[in-house]
């Protein structure tokens, strides 16, 4: 095994998934060619059922560090934010964006047909502390850009009360004026209300292929993930709904003819935090040992339904669970889903990534962690790494600890 | 530096035990815990509760690594340690402003792991407009609900008499920043770091009269301690004054900071305006929060510069340490940005980043030496 290598993939969806991926980078780039204002926000709120409704072009720079590190080009962004004093302890998502707005973008640099430069950018209050920094910085990359300064309560998903919900859609609605006068569009709210509605199809699909998973074995692995780029940058648009409606019928076909990801799968696993962007690879690593790794936290972010009818409420409500619910701000809420999953899904181990890069999902995991065993007898692996820098990933001691892990597993199944 | 000519030793008994504060929690009177400026004091202060400012102070880490991650600053993992060896179960629990992710996270954690009624994060807006003070009002709202539950008691007029107590302590420290920043505050730099850090783990009440005593003293004893090199001091918490010392010993002189434990502490730029006496208390609170020295976890480090540049120039520093807590994703990120700017002004600076042990390396040591040497050279 090397430090980084692309997942094995068995759905037909993820050929056609490569089509999307390129023909939404390629749509950025026609966008800013053709006058369409290009905005460049974080994901995981309603901001960008905000902008297909207003026909405005969503980018996301977070989604752009896993494309840096599928093609290799991580390693100079992270050499430009470094020269520039950016420390090597912080964020790689930060240090990836930095790097590569200030290095490969000025340079010219036409990965995937190149980055838009931001006309808009949605600069979050609210988040994580990474993510805030990524857009300060991008402020400053960026000066000509509109800046919209958002503001979100970071509140866990258990205590959200009313004002934190009336203060969310305060929020929508200033974003909504903000953007009609940067852009001079008006927003049309009975297309907002159809964004929405394709937002929650996306959701309910998303659920539904996610809740095939649970069959033995399963149809598919964490290997697939890269599926969510739809939920990241397509949320809201028939392009989502359409691609996930087939993904579903893959699935669903493979989940009942009993088609898995192996021949023999005897160990399921859950994934807990952001997979190794640069090496996909692992999830297929745990398959030579019949393991396959059959959920995971960070899906969990897409699924929640959004209520139609107060799209603005619905968004609002998006916005205020969908990051928490991953994170340590929402430990409890954390935990809850674990558990569930781990029921549900009839997992054997849990591997947590401890996360260099992600102090948010971090953690709270040693708490996961004896949770799972206190209540559900289900042991864990703890693996150290990074979801961006695969400096700070050790193959060996991951291959060592693994097949340990694995070992005991299978040990543990057969008493 | 060795002109203690006042005496501190109040402030360093204050700081280095808490008896005070358990005898008033053993009287009824609850004490709540938090890590950041940020957490509204005065509110849990005038529900009749005792704000008490966690430290992680040096030391060695083991118990901690059960509940984090070795990459979380060591201020909040020898805070973690500290709570899991019982030295916190005085404390009815946690009340934390959304500062960074990790304080966030830690108090979600201890609440699993250590006992106490009331942890709660504080999600503030971070913008300021007339919804977000709507919104923080009933957050605040909801903050009193939670210290009432540990039996605290709200009224607005004592939200006044707090906020009025605080603002005379603000007064006081506002004053010794001054006679810092014009080179005659006769106290090291140690022993400042008391003072304000004293007032951190004691009632307001009998902390205001020790200063009142401190600053007359002061007062008969100010003179002139040029002739060492200025410095502004950058940062979050300073969790051991050895390394004031260590700048102190090679020449400097802390002549300002941008310190959790210093001027971000006091928030000297919220303190009360005249004639705002009458005004409504919680409104008052929620003009001081949004009127603080900034945080770079709620704040661009472009509203952080300002505030730099006018302690070096106030102070006439002569350069800036960033002295980082190891990890410390929020300042770790506003650095490059502010040591350009800080460079494009000709002010010279250098990064320190400092473990759970807080000692200096010989290799600290010779940066530190070579920077003061810099500096001399350019007067």
């Amino acid at each position: 095994m090397k430090r980084s290598g692309k997942s094995n993939k068995r759905l037909k969806a993820a050929k056609e998934l490569n089509t999307i991926v390129m023909d939404f980078y390629v749509e950025c780039m026609q966008a800013k060619k053709e006058g369409k204002p290009v905005g460049w926000m974080p994901p995981m709120n309603g901001a960008i059922e905000v902008f297909y409704a207003m026909d405005l072009q969503p980018f996301f720079p977070e989604n752009w560090s896993p494309v840096c590190a599928a093609f290799g080009l991580a390693p100079t962004n992270f050499e430009v934010s470094e020269n520039m004093g950016y420390s090597m302890d912080l964020c790689g998502y930060l240090r990836n964006i930095i790097g590569y707005v200030n290095g490969p973008m000025q340079d010219g640099d036409k990965t995937l047909g190149g980055l838009p430069e931001p006309d808009l950018l949605l600069s979050p209050g609210g988040g994580c502390n990474p993510v805030m920094k990524i857009f300060h910085a991008l402020e400053r990359r960026f000066p000509n850009a509109g800046v919209f300064r958002a503001d979100l309560p970071q509140v866990a998903v258990e205590d959200i009360k009313p004002h934190h919900i009336d203060y969310a859609v305060t929020e929508m609605k200033r974003l909504i004026e903000f953007l009609e006068t940067a852009t001079g569009r008006k927003m049309d709210y009975e297309r907002l209300e159809e964004v929405v509605r394709l937002s929650d199809r996306s959701c309910e699909l998303w659920d539904e292929i996610m809740s095939y998973r649970k069959h033995k074995p399963s149809p598919f692995s964490a290997a697939e993930i890269g599926i969510m780029f739809v939920m990241v940058t397509r949320q809201g648009t028939e392009v989502a709904v359409d691609f996930l409606e087939r993904v579903l019928e893959e699935v669903k076909e493979r989940a009942e003819t009993k088609i898995g990801v192996i021949d023999r799968e005897e160990v399921r696993l859950f994934w807990d935090n952001i997979p190794l962007w640069y090496n996909m690879g692992l999830f297929n690593y745990f398959e030579k040992m019949n393991g396959v790794v059959v959920a995971e936290t960070y899906s969990a972010a897409w699924s929640l339904r959004l209520g139609t009818g107060h799209p603005l409420e619905a968004l609002a409500l998006k916005s205020l669970k969908s990051y928490p619910m991953v994170s340590c701000v929402s430990i409890d809420k954390r935990q809850e889903m674990v558990l569930k999953a781990c029921r549900d899904y009839s997992i054997d181990g849990v591997i947590l990534h401890r996360n260099k890069s992600c102090v948010p999902i971090t953690l709270g995991q040693m708490d996961v962690k004896k949770m799972l065993e206190d209540e559900l007898g289900i042991p864990s692996l703890i693996i150290d790494a990074d979801h961006m820098d695969e400096r700070n990933f050790s193959v060996a001691q991951f291959q060592t600890r693994a097949d340990a892990f694995m070992e005991m597993l299978h040990r543990k199944k057969m008493e | 530096m060795h002109m203690n000519k006042v005496s501190i030793q109040p402030f360093i008994d204050s700081v280095n035990n808490t008896e005070k504060i358990t005898e008033h929690v053993s009287k009824g009177k609850p004490a709540v815990g938090y890590f950041c400026n940020y957490t509204p004091v005065e509110l849990i202060h005038a529900c009749g509760c005792i704000p008490f400012r966690i430290s992680g102070g040096p030391g060695p880490l083991a118990r901690a690594y059960d509940l984090l991650p070795d990459f979380i600053c060591p201020f909040l993992k020898r805070a973690t340690e500290r709570a899991m060896n019982n030295e916190l179960s005085f404390l009815s629990g946690i009340i934390q402003g959304y500062t960074c992710d990790a304080a966030c996270g830690v108090v979600n954690v201890l609440e699993k792991n250590i006992s106490g009624d009331v942890f709660e994060v504080i999600p503030f807006p971070y913008s300021d407009n007339p919804d977000s003070r709507t919104y923080f009002r009933n957050i605040l709202a909801t903050v009193i609900e939670q210290l009432e539950r540990i039996g605290g008691s709200f009224s607005e007029d004592a939200l006044l008499r707090t906020l009025e107590l605080y603002d005379d302590i603000r007064r006081i420290l506002a004053g010794f920043y001054d006679i810092r920043y014009a080179g005659r505050l006769p106290m090291s730099a140690r022993d400042l770091w008391h003072v304000i850090r004293a007032g951190e783990v004691t009632l307001p009440e009998d902390y205001l009269p020790m200063l009142v005593s401190l600053a007359e003293d002061i007062r008969e004893t100010s003179e002139d301690f040029n002739g060492r090199i200025p410095v502004l001091v950058s940062g979050s918490l300073v969790e051991d004054a050895d390394i004031f010392d260590m700048i102190e010993s090679f020449g400097g002189r802390i002549a300002a900071d941008d310190l959790c434990t210093g001027l971000r502490s006091i928030g000297i730029t919220g303190a009360l305006k005249e004639g705002e006496a009458e005004g409504d208390p919680l409104n008052r609170l929620i003009d001081y929060h949004f009127a603080r020295v900034p945080c770079p976890s709620r704040a661009r480090a472009e509203d952080r510069l300002y505030h730099l540049i006018d302690g070096v120039k106030r102070s006439g520093s002569r350069g800036v340490v960033f002295l980082h807590q190891k990890f410390c994703s929020p300042h770790l990120s506003d650095f490059p940005f502010l040591r350009e700017k800080l460079r494009e002004n000709n002010i010279k600076t250098l990064q320190v980043e400092m473990d759970e042990t807080w000692t200096s390396s010989g290799q600290l040591k010779t940066r530190m030496e070579g920077f003061f040497e810099m500096l001399r050279e350019s007067i």
